[in-house]
């Protein structure tokens, strides 16, 4: 059995294809046939036949970044004990949080029942990195060590105070289930870039006991199409669902019965004349091919020793954070355009201290280490790396307060995240909070300013980035969104 | 309506028509081009129904439509009114005089800064557009209302030239529509095709095989019309429909946000299959499932139908305050029955006036308010009050011989006791469904921005002015709600029911955005049927099943899905119905079908939702360890659970089944109208690979087997023709054959992998089979549930 990329393989299917258009007599439309025969089957993009008719499909402009790789730290991680360094707090331990400060913010039900909102400044250290001299808590020394290559954003904010509509609205631009993820988006805009892979993979890492859930819509198309959605490549069992042939059928059975199905099928096109028959036939190739491309990408066994240094042991270990940073560079190797990992546990109500340690234990050598190479590989300058959560965390202390321990609830007015690479300016700091870290005092950038940036990134016009559904041109900003030109190098 | 269908044997045309198809392209593809399709014909007037209004619409209403907040100049072009009254520049529209109207001398201004649309607007106007507006103007400019907000008049059957071809009044108008374009349409489908579509689209099952030769067998003109009878009686009817009702329903088994933990909601979704099986009419479908609960002395059947107005998404999650979500629960109903009843974008008003329908906010709210009465937590998890227990009717009979037996029973004898231990027992195990109840006295405000903490203005249930007013008597709530969406006078129920059920049949609606009858959404490609056939809903008293069974006997449903060059050329998306529809099987149908052909279906009706194969982890690798609900993760079933069909899935909201995912169907967190039909590369290796299709594989081989006849040709024939309903050709015998002996010498050499191969699945193995054998018949079966035909309906 030759392998689908060897070169007698290759031959043998443009033959079939070729064969099977110039011999059916009935032809089919050339639209279908462009659509075939671009190598696209998981994304037909916009502008190209199938597509919308009437858009005018991205780039709009150069883009900077060729692929993303988003790190979506899921639970809302703490940004004043990891970026946000507020020494002025030291002296305010168990101080009240004055309401002039709170100016009325709502509360969510778990802390608004609280006698006493206290101050908790954040337990850890921080000192200044790099070229850029950037503040970086203790817990995250990594990271610390590339920070001249990320741009920090530090007033982020969002309307949402529960993880469900936050995560939401983060990765959808809405906080209602119902509308298409970001990747969808960028699928649906760009199509794929290349032919074996899908177009937006989607990795969940292990996480432990008690960490907030995710859900589908977070990598689902919406009202898009549904082949638009994020494939997921899971830590367990196949890497992608249904990938291996059931026990007891070997490659070459495999072959033998999807080529039986491919001439009945060519019968059947050849008297129906439908170019979905077609179509199915290209996805059934595609599909023997995924047989072999996608084991062979998450088999890890051939990544050297020093890349094992580089990401942390524990990428040796399916379903790890940091097997899926590492995974995550082999895809975009691949011409996969967007990469999403989802890593859980960011939500420290209690136990902060303890907790949020072992949360950047498990991410920050991964994390800086993807960065690093895809640097010594020369793609971080067309790849751009997005880290962040949902929403940030509270000043004042959920729960009991000791000088050990302490727990912060969720807040929406400010939170940091990071961008990296592609177009980025490295080693900024943008946006600044107020005293507490629970105001915006400059710069503030929304949700839909950061996906607006992306978005322009990636060479696409937030605004002309749109789908029609129930009778409104969709887009991923709503109606916001504002690029962040300070942010582009 | 029966005896308006012409017994006419409709396949006995097929050998002497006298025009064989191939002419009829010939002449079509010199008379057509696409535009001729797509719009009126150049040298006819302009339709501004059709061509004017949807252009204005979306170039223009954003900022000179309903929404006054944003209106600039004071300019409104969606009313009648402002379109034509004179300002101190002129008139918008002066009729008959173009150049002398506003909006041409501004949509083609040539200095850009003054032309509209604005650049900012990210909207453009083509010069083929602006001339159509031009001759609109130039024609008289006659101005009509939006068409889905006028009362659908019965319109005159169309006079058409072909009168032997129709069967039912509804094809005079898709015939007519033909031969005004030179087309004919195409020749019926073969007997065993059409059997199988119409079992598909009425029951959701392939056709068995006896069923196919009485079918085939009969020759009788009335052999096709008795199918429908039988296919509309099969208790496999209220399944198949209910598919279609639970998208729109948002019906799940789990409540949908963050933890997302069970609910138990399917005495509902049974009460939904039972409805459509002894045929409800829609009206009463409609009042029962809106308002239940406030009919005159309801009983328990009509309260738990009100079970749809709970069936949205609750959260649960800590920290949640239940003010905001109350708001939601109610703003998601208003949006479902908007979208359910009126394809209407009503949830557009809830932050705002809608940009292009006339909706306001306070309209908006004013419908909410119908849904702001119910005394439910703002947050919870699972279920919550109100809520009632209605058991199922076997359980019920049960409960009521014990009952019986207690009368004539001695209270103080230990037989006594154990029974009414045993009616309790019984009883306890009996759900509690939530559904709604008129039980809070509620007040409604026009939220700012549609958020909850921001009331305005207070408001009174209503009805947006563009529609009909309530009907008169009565207060203003659910029920009269309910009453005045199936009064015949409504302009939006009848058409998008009838719509969404031509949806069902022909794969797309006359209107082919079901969600969106509002000025937005696409017009209908055949105006006059869409009215004739809502008219003719409300003659038939609502009754769907006889209006399933006008659409699946007339001509236009039997015609032969087959495409020609010329056809996919000139009308690729079937506008003009010249040709029947080639659809591929819902998500539901590609595996209930795997199970019916292969033996493995367990038909039972109703009762609380399975846990068929799922790949082990799926849940714990999204949300593990997050509630102690799932704690175990996905508790697989076991035995005949394996095998229900799957509109018995149990439905976790955020991560829903993936084998239907795969085949597009929707997450059920919002009411969904239409599905997508994909063609992907993962739908291949779910068939190739999954247990479900391995393990039906691997049945069907045993049945090839058993019952396919002592030669491989037999079995191959057999086999095909239970996938594709049938007989296979020469070409296709040979290819399969000649596969099922390749799969059979490996098999010999490799007698290890046929014992594993044979044991995939959980299902018994038949003792007296040979594992080679076995595993060669499963490989062929395997490349059989494969094929392209065998998961569409042609």
């Amino acid at each position: 059995m030759t392998s689908p990329t060897h070169p007698i393989a290759k031959a043998r299917e443009l033959l079939t294809r070729r064969h099977f258009f110039g011999r059916s007599g009935m032809g089919i439309g050339a639209a279908a046939l462009n659509s075939l025969l671009a190598d696209d089957l998981f994304a037909t993009p916009l502008g190209s036949p199938g597509a919308a008719a009437g858009a005018s499909g991205p780039p709009h402009f150069e883009p900077k970044a060729k692929r993303v790789i988003y790190l979506c730290q899921a639970g809302g991680p703490a940004q004043m004990d990891l970026f946000d360094y507020k020494p002025g707090l030291k002296k305010m331990f168990d101080v009240d949080f004055p309401d002039s400060v709170r100016q009325g913010q709502r509360l969510t039900t778990m802390t608004s029942g609280q006698d006493r909102f206290p101050v908790v400044p954040s337990i850890f250290e921080f000192r200044r990195h790099g070229e850029c001299g950037a503040w970086v808590s203790e817990l995250l020394p990594h990271t610390a060590g590339v920070v001249d290559r990320l741009c920090l954003i530090k007033s982020m904010h969002t309307e949402a105070i529960n993880h469900d509509p936050a995560i939401t609205l983060m990765q959808t631009g809405f906080e209602r289930s119902g509308r298409p993820s970001l990747g969808a988006w960028l699928s649906y805009g760009l199509g794929s870039g290349n032919r074996d892979l899908p177009t937006f993979v989607v990795m969940t890492s292990n996480s432990k006991s008690g960490s907030q859930p995710l859900y589908k819509r977070l990598w689902g198309s919406g009202f898009l199409p549904t082949r638009h959605q994020g494939v997921r490549f899971r830590g367990v069992g196949d890497p992608v669902l249904h990938l291996s042939n059931p026990p007891g059928m070997d490659s070459a059975t495999r072959r033998h019965i999807l080529d039986d199905v491919a001439r009945l099928n060519e019968l059947k096109q050849a008297e129906f004349g439908d170019p979905e028959i077609a179509t199915r036939i290209a996805q059934y190739e595609l599909a023997f091919r995924m047989q072999t491309s996608v084991p062979e990408l998450a088999d890890l066994s051939d990544e050297p020793e020093h890349i094992f240094r580089l990401y942390g042991e524990d990428a040796r270990e399916r379903g790890t954070y940091a097997s899926h940073c590492l995974m995550a560079r082999r895809l975009v190797e691949r011409g996969v355009r967007f990469v999403q990992l989802f890593h859980r546990g960011w939500d420290q109500h209690q136990d902060l201290p303890k907790d949020l340690a072992g949360q950047c234990k498990s991410t920050d050598r991964a994390t800086a280490a993807l960065i690093l190479d895809l640097e010594q590989r020369g793609m971080l300058d067309d790849t751009l790396i997005v880290w962040g959560g949902e929403f940030g965390r509270t000043i004042y202390c959920q729960g009991d307060l000791t000088k050990e321990n302490y727990g912060r609830d969720h807040h929406p007015r400010c939170f940091t995240m990071w961008l990296a690479g592609a177009g980025v300016a490295g080693g900024l700091s943008y946006g600044e909070t107020d005293d507490f870290s629970y105001n915006i005092a400059k710069d503030p950038v929304h949700v839909h300013d950061l996906n607006a940036t992306i978005l322009h990134l990636l060479g696409i016009d937030h605004l002309r980035l749109t789908f029609k559904f129930q009778g409104r041109d969709h887009r991923l900003t709503d109606v916001h969104g504002n690029v962040l030109k300070p942010l582009l190098a | 309506m029966r005896k308006r269908s012409r017994n006419i044997c409709p396949w006995a045309r097929i050998r002497d028509s006298a025009r064989p198809p191939v002419a009829c392209f010939v002449i079509l593809s010199v008379l057509l081009s696409p535009l001729v399709i797509a719009s009126a014909a150049q040298d006819s007037k302009v339709d501004f129904q059709r061509q004017i209004r949807p252009l204005l619409s979306d170039a223009c209403f954003q900022c000179h439509g309903p929404d006054p907040k944003v209106r600039m100049a004071g300019l409104r072009l969606d009313l009648r009114e402002d379109l034509f009254q004179a300002r101190t520049s002129g008139a918008p529209v002066v009729p008959g005089d173009p150049d002398n109207s506003l909006i041409i001398q501004r949509i083609s201004h040539e200095d850009a800064n003054l032309r509209m649309p604005p650049a900012y607007s990210q909207k453009t106007l083509s010069d083929d557009q602006i001339d159509l507006v031009r001759r609109w103007i130039s024609d008289g400019a006659v101005w009509q209302q939006h068409w889905a907000f006028t009362r659908p008049r019965r319109p005159d059957l169309p006079e058409v030239k072909d009168n032997s071809w129709p069967r039912q009044d509804l094809d005079h108008f898709v015939l007519s529509r033909l031969e005004s374009q030179g087309l004919a349409p195409s020749p019926p489908a073969e007997k065993s095709r059409i059997l199988r579509r119409v079992t598909f689209d009425l029951t959701g099952l392939p056709p068995t095989l006896d069923e196919l030769n009485a079918f085939l067998s009969d020759p009788s003109p009335a052999a096709y019309d008795k199918a429908v009878d039988r296919l509309l009686a099969s208790p496999r009817y209220g399944e198949r429909m209910a598919a279609v009702w639970l998208d729109l329903a948002r019906y799940a088994d789990t409540d949908g946000y963050q933890d997302d933990e069970p609910r138990i909601m399917w005495r509902w979704r049974d009460w939904v299959v039972d409805s459509l099986n002894q045929n409800l009419s829609f009206d009463q479908f409609t009042i029962q499932q809106l308002a239940g609960d406030l009919l005159p002395d309801p009983n328990p059947e009509q309260k738990l139908a009100t079970g749809f107005l709970r069936n949205n998404r609750v959260n649960g999650e800590g920290g949640s305050i239940a003010d905001e979500f109350r708001v939601e629960y109610a703003v998601d109903r208003v949006n479902t029955v908007s979208t359910a009843w009126m394809g209407l974008t009503v949830g557009c008003a809830r932050c705002h006036d809608h940009k292009y329908d006339p909706i306001s906010q306070t309209e908006f709210y004013r419908l909410f308010a119908f849904f702001n009465k119910i005394s439910e937590p703002g947050t919870y998890r699972r279920s919550a009050a109100p809520t009632i227990k209605v058991p199922p009717r076997v359980v019920q009979r049960q409960l009521d011989r014990i009952h019986r037996e207690l009368q004539v029973l001695d209270r103080d004898t230990p037989a006594y006791t154990e029974l009414e231990t045993r009616h309790r027992r019984l009883w306890e195990q009996v759900p509690a469904t939530m559904i709604m109840r008129e039980d809070e006295a509620r007040e409604t405000f026009v939220l700012g921005r549609g958020q909850y903490d921001q009331p305005g203005a207070k408001v009174t249930p209503g009805v947006p002015e563009i529609l009909p007013p309530l009907p008169p008597g009565g207060s203003a709530d659910r029920l009269l709600l309910a009453r005045w969406l199936v009064d015949p006078s409504h302009p939006l129920t009848a058409r998008v029911a009838a719509n969404r059920l031509w949806q069902t049949h022909f794969g797309s609606g006359l209107v082919p955005t079901p969600e969106d009858f509002g000025v937005q959404g696409e017009p209908p490609t055949h105006p006059l049927l869409l009215d004739w056939l809502a008219s003719e809903l409300i003659r038939l008293k609502w009754d769907v099943k006889a209006f399933q069974r006008m659409i699946v006997t007339s001509a236009t449903y039997l015609e032969s899905s087959k495409l020609t060059p010329a056809l996919l050329e000139k009308d690729p998306a079937n506008l003009l119905l010249a040709r029947g529809p080639r659809l591929r099987l819902p998500a539901e149908m590609i595996r209930d079908q795997a199970l019916a052909v292969s033996g493995l279906l367990v038909g039972s009706v109703g009762g609380p939702s399975v846990k068929p194969y799922q790949p082990a982890g799926i849940w714990d690798e999204i949300a593990g360890g997050s509630t102690g609900a799932y704690k175990k993760g996905y508790e697989q079933g076991t035995g005949a659970r394996l095998y229900r069909r799957s509109l018995y899935s149990f439905w976790r909201r955020t991560i829903h089944p993936p084998g239907m995912e795969v085949f597009d169907a929707p997450s059920r967190e919002v009411c969904t109208s239409r599905r997508e039909r994909t063609n992907t590369p993962l739908q291949a290796l779910t068939l190739m690979n999954d247990v479900t299709y391995v393990e039906a594989a691997r049945a069907l081989a045993q049945r090839l087997i058993r019952e396919g006849g002592p030669t491989d040709e037999d079995r191959v024939e057999f086999g095909f023709r239970l996938v594709t309903s049938r007989r296979p050709e020469p070409a296709e015998i040979e290819v399969l054959r000649r596969g099922l002996e390749r799969h059979r010498s490996a098999y010999e050499n490799d007698p290890a992998a046929a014992a594993k191969l044979v044991k995939v699945g959980e299902s018994a193995l038949g003792p007296e089979m040979d594992p080679v054998e076995l595993a060669a018949h499963t490989a062929l079966a395997n490349g059989l549930l494969n094929l392209d035909e065998t998961i569409n309906r042609e």
